[in-house]
């Protein structure tokens, strides 16, 4: 049990996540404050759901390129929306999730018709909603956010835990579920183990691209939208510096690019070491552009952990590594 | 007259743009039979079974299923009516539990329902009790042997209902002892009453558990569902290729008294081999045979560096040496390498004949800028992509749209390029049609004529007997044994097999 609990994909970085916050704590008791607590939940639950976006389709061995323009596209409708057509901001928001979903299914409706790779069809993609999002903003933010979504964004519900961690949480857990418990999931992860055999066995490996972009069009959205409630402005360059983490956090978590290996609770803890560690930068008055070798650093011990760990089975297996 | 057959097909015809693939070809499959379909590469055994399985419509022609007609458009059509095919590839999500894999198809449908693992683990298990598989469900597929994978397979397409069962070379990755497993199983299915279609290159193993055969050829049925028993070896080789299989009549050459170009002496490597000897002379051919996991493949990969030598001592023409890398085999060692995967480790199929031809030879070429022009490759390469007949429109062709016996003459025109002294060629012809085969023994022998000192690994005795002027016989990672080809197949045969069971 104590090795299959060392070999799944979210114990590294669950192990690396309470060490760091052991030490930071020990140097900076003032670490482990409500109010620090507050901060990096937020942006936590943010950047989980940009993460997960990615994941669900990393998971059928696809890349989305367009997550932080999707993101950003829903987040200025959202903002937009409530400045100018006055929208009471419930409507906004189901309005700019639905933006984001559609604009996820346009690109796997294309990737599953057309057969050309994700990685094209999602760079020009990006290109477009980021094209529409700049034409409709001219650049410049929506300042009218109302004092509801603003609350929303920053309240604490209870002690430390703001609002903004329910979606994450809700989210997380829905995808667990899914991609464990529910058809859809378990086809979303034998098309990205292989995809032949999945096609084989009546699984429609186009469907299953379709819907998994969708998902994550419409995730791309949330963390659209939490990101206006929590700046309390529809910035049109949200999304902009989504794409690094976007990868970074999944893998962290033990994801493979080829499809078929993620993990939910492997991603949540990737997401959680880069905020501690942009914390810890800050919070000892480090440079923060220092976070970015620090995101590089923790992506390639990620993918050695987990090349050492497929070499050491192979070797068990008695077949040499490729 | 009996029962009706489980499955007939009549006056099965498919064409594709320029070749009629299948030409009103006929099959009759009893219930509780197992049923051979041979043929050489490209006689139309693979477009029969996907005929059979929906992936192809039929031009024209019947099928009938417990004597009703069946006209599958899709693959669930198939499975639905119970037929169910194991490939030749893997077709396993390796992430996968094994309870999982095997009931695959439950995961399409209704996108929304609950899969409960613990259900499909109990499921799992009567199908694993079936197959006397003895294994946790609930393990993923990807620590499995590829034996054990196989029967995950078979496992699946029992649990479908399947009543005819189609097995693509599924012995091809199994070593003997899986082999036999396997047969086991295979026999006890057919006793319960399930048909069984059986594909395979094995003739040994045909005659061995088969209890009916057809035989295709160019797309024709060379014979039509007719009782193996009484049917020899050569007989079957005779319907598949036309004609009795013969050793060229080339006289047996001893050249061991010519300089010794590469020996190998006491070697081990990290992969597994023990004390390996081996010397190679000029001008000589030197057979390993062996089944298939005996490391042949893997101790020419240790010869060309790319993986270390632990023990031992490698000598080149009397030197000793270290060979640390393929591109320090290539370049100083004048060491080349046809390997047997053509298509994954042999050529770049997307590249040009041109591109694949100079690969080698590039940094040779360069001048001191570093800069290569076309005309010096084409310089350099033409004569032997000339002299190897390759039929290509022009060197730009990519090498991915030439036939099977053309791709491996580029990739041994490659190594004469290259103007390489010790060839290593490995399974020189799986996937090539029986005429360019012979063509390409002609062009080994000759190569060696040349001066080449050349090692051959091939699991086709026929082509070893045909070649070799040595053989070394390797089991497990070991050499058991040598002998000089005495070019009389049966005897040569025997002593072969006698060395490898030793």
């Amino acid at each position: 049990m104590s090795g299959r609990l060392r070999d799944s994909d979210w114990f590294g970085p669950f192990l690396v996540t309470v060490l760091a916050v052991v030490t930071v704590t020990a140097f900076s008791p003032s670490f482990l404050s409500p109010f620090n607590v507050q901060i990096l939940l937020l942006a936590i639950s943010v950047n989980a759901m940009v993460a997960f976006s990615q994941m669900i389709i990393i998971a059928i061995g696809q890349m989305n390129l367009s997550v932080g323009a999707i993101g950003g596209l829903a987040a200025i409708a959202f903002g937009g929306m409530m400045e100018v057509w006055g929208l009471p901001w419930p409507l906004a928001a189901i309005v700019a999730l639905c933006i984001g979903l559609l604009a996820g299914l346009a690109n796997g409706v294309l990737v599953a018709m057309t057969g050309i790779s994700a990685f094209i069809i999602t760079l020009a993609s990006l290109s477009i909603y980021k094209g529409i999002n700049l034409g409709i903003t001219e650049a410049q933010p929506f300042y009218a956010i109302p004092q509801a979504v603003k609350s929303i964004g920053n309240d604490t519900m209870l002690g430390p835990l703001p609002w903004l961690v329910l979606p994450c949480i809700l989210v997380a857990v829905g995808l667990w579920y899914a991609l464990e418990r529910l058809s859809i999931g378990r086809a979303v992860l034998a098309v990205g183990g292989n995809a032949h055999a999945a096609e084989l066995s009546g699984i429609s490996v186009r469907r299953v691209t379709m819907i998994a972009h969708a998902v994550s069009g419409f995730l791309a959205a949330l963390a659209g939208i939490m990101l206006v409630a929590r700046l309390q402005i529809g910035q049109p360059t949200i999304g902009d510096d989504w794409l690094i983490l976007s990868f970074a956090a999944p893998v962290i978590g033990g994801a493979v690019l080829s499809g078929g290996r993620i993990s939910v609770a492997g991603t949540f803890f990737g997401v959680a070491l880069v905020a501690i560690f942009t914390q810890v930068l800050v919070l000892f008055d480090i440079d923060p552009f220092l976070v970015q070798i620090v995101l590089g650093a923790l992506i390639l011990w990620a993918v050695g952990i987990n090349r050492y760990r497929e070499v050491r089975a192979r070797r068990q297996l008695g077949v040499a590594a490729p | 007259m009996t029962a009706t057959p489980l499955f007939v097909a009549e006056g099965i015809t498919k064409s594709f743009p320029g070749v009629i693939a299948l030409d009103e070809v006929r099959l009759s499959l009893e219930a509780g039979s197992i049923h051979a379909l041979l043929g050489e590469n490209g006689a139309g055994k693979s477009t029969l079974i996907k005929a059979m399985t929906g992936v192809h419509p039929l031009d024209s022609g019947r099928m009938l299923l417990d004597g009703i007609e069946y006209r599958p458009k899709v693959t669930r059509e198939a499975t639905s009516r119970g037929i169910g095919v194991v490939h030749q590839e893997r077709n396993l999500v390796p992430r996968f539990s094994i309870a999982e894999n095997i009931f695959l198809e439950r995961l399409g449908g209704a996108p929304l329902r609950r899969v409960v693992h613990e259900k499909l683990i109990a499921d799992a298990r009567e199908w694993l009790d079936v197959l006397e598989i003895d294994a946790d469900p609930s393990l993923p597929v990807e620590r499995l042997s590829v034996a054990r994978m196989q029967l995950v397979e078979i496992a699946r397409a029992l649990s479908l209902g399947s009543r005819l069962l189609l097995l693509d070379e599924p012995t091809a990755s199994l070593t003997s002892h899986e082999t036999d497993a396997l047969f086991r199983i295979l026999r006890r299915l057919r006793d319960d009453g399930t048909g069984l279609m059986f594909v395979s290159h094995k003739l040994e193993e045909v005659q061995e558990i088969c209890d009916g055969v057809t035989v295709l050829r160019d797309g024709r049925n060379a014979c039509e569902s007719r009782a193996l028993a009484g049917l020899g070896r050569q007989d079957i080789v005779r319907l598949m290729i036309g004609r009795s299989e013969i050793i060229p009549d080339w006289e047996a050459r001893d050249r061991s008294d010519r300089e010794t170009v590469l020996e190998l002496e006491n070697v081990s490597t990290p992969l597994g081999h023990k004390g390996v000897d081996l010397a190679v002379h000029a001008g000589e051919i030197v057979g390993l045979y062996g089944l298939v996991g005996a490391g042949r493949s893997e101790l020419a990969k240790c010869i060309l560096g790319k993986y270390p030598i632990n023990e031992g001592r490698v000598s080149i023409r009397g030197e000793p040496v270290e060979i640390t890398s393929v591109a320090d085999a290539v370049r100083r060692h004048r060491i080349g390498y046809v390997s047997e995967d053509r298509k994954n480790e042999g050529l770049v199929l997307m590249h040009s004949v041109l591109d694949n031809v100079g690969a080698p030879i590039w940094r040779r070429l360069a001048n001191r800028f570093g800069l290569l022009g076309d005309g010096t490759v084409r310089a350099h390469t033409l004569p032997f992509i000339e002299k190897l007949e390759v039929r290509t429109p022009s060197l730009a062709q990519s090498v991915g749209n030439l036939s099977g016996g053309n791709q491996q003459k580029v990739s041994v025109a490659k190594w004469l390029a290259a103007e390489t002294a010790i060839l290593i060629v490995d399974e020189p012809s799986v996937g090539i049609d029986i005429k360019t085969k012979a063509y390409l023994h002609e062009l080994i022998r000759e190569l060696s004529d040349g001066g080449i000192a050349l090692i051959l690994i091939t699991s086709d005795m026929p082509e070893m007997i045909a070649l070799a002027d040595r053989i070394v016989v390797m089991n497990d990672y070991r050499v058991t044994g040598e002998i000089a080809n005495t070019r009389q197949y049966d005897a040569m045969s025997e002593q072969i097999m006698a060395l490898i069971q030793g």
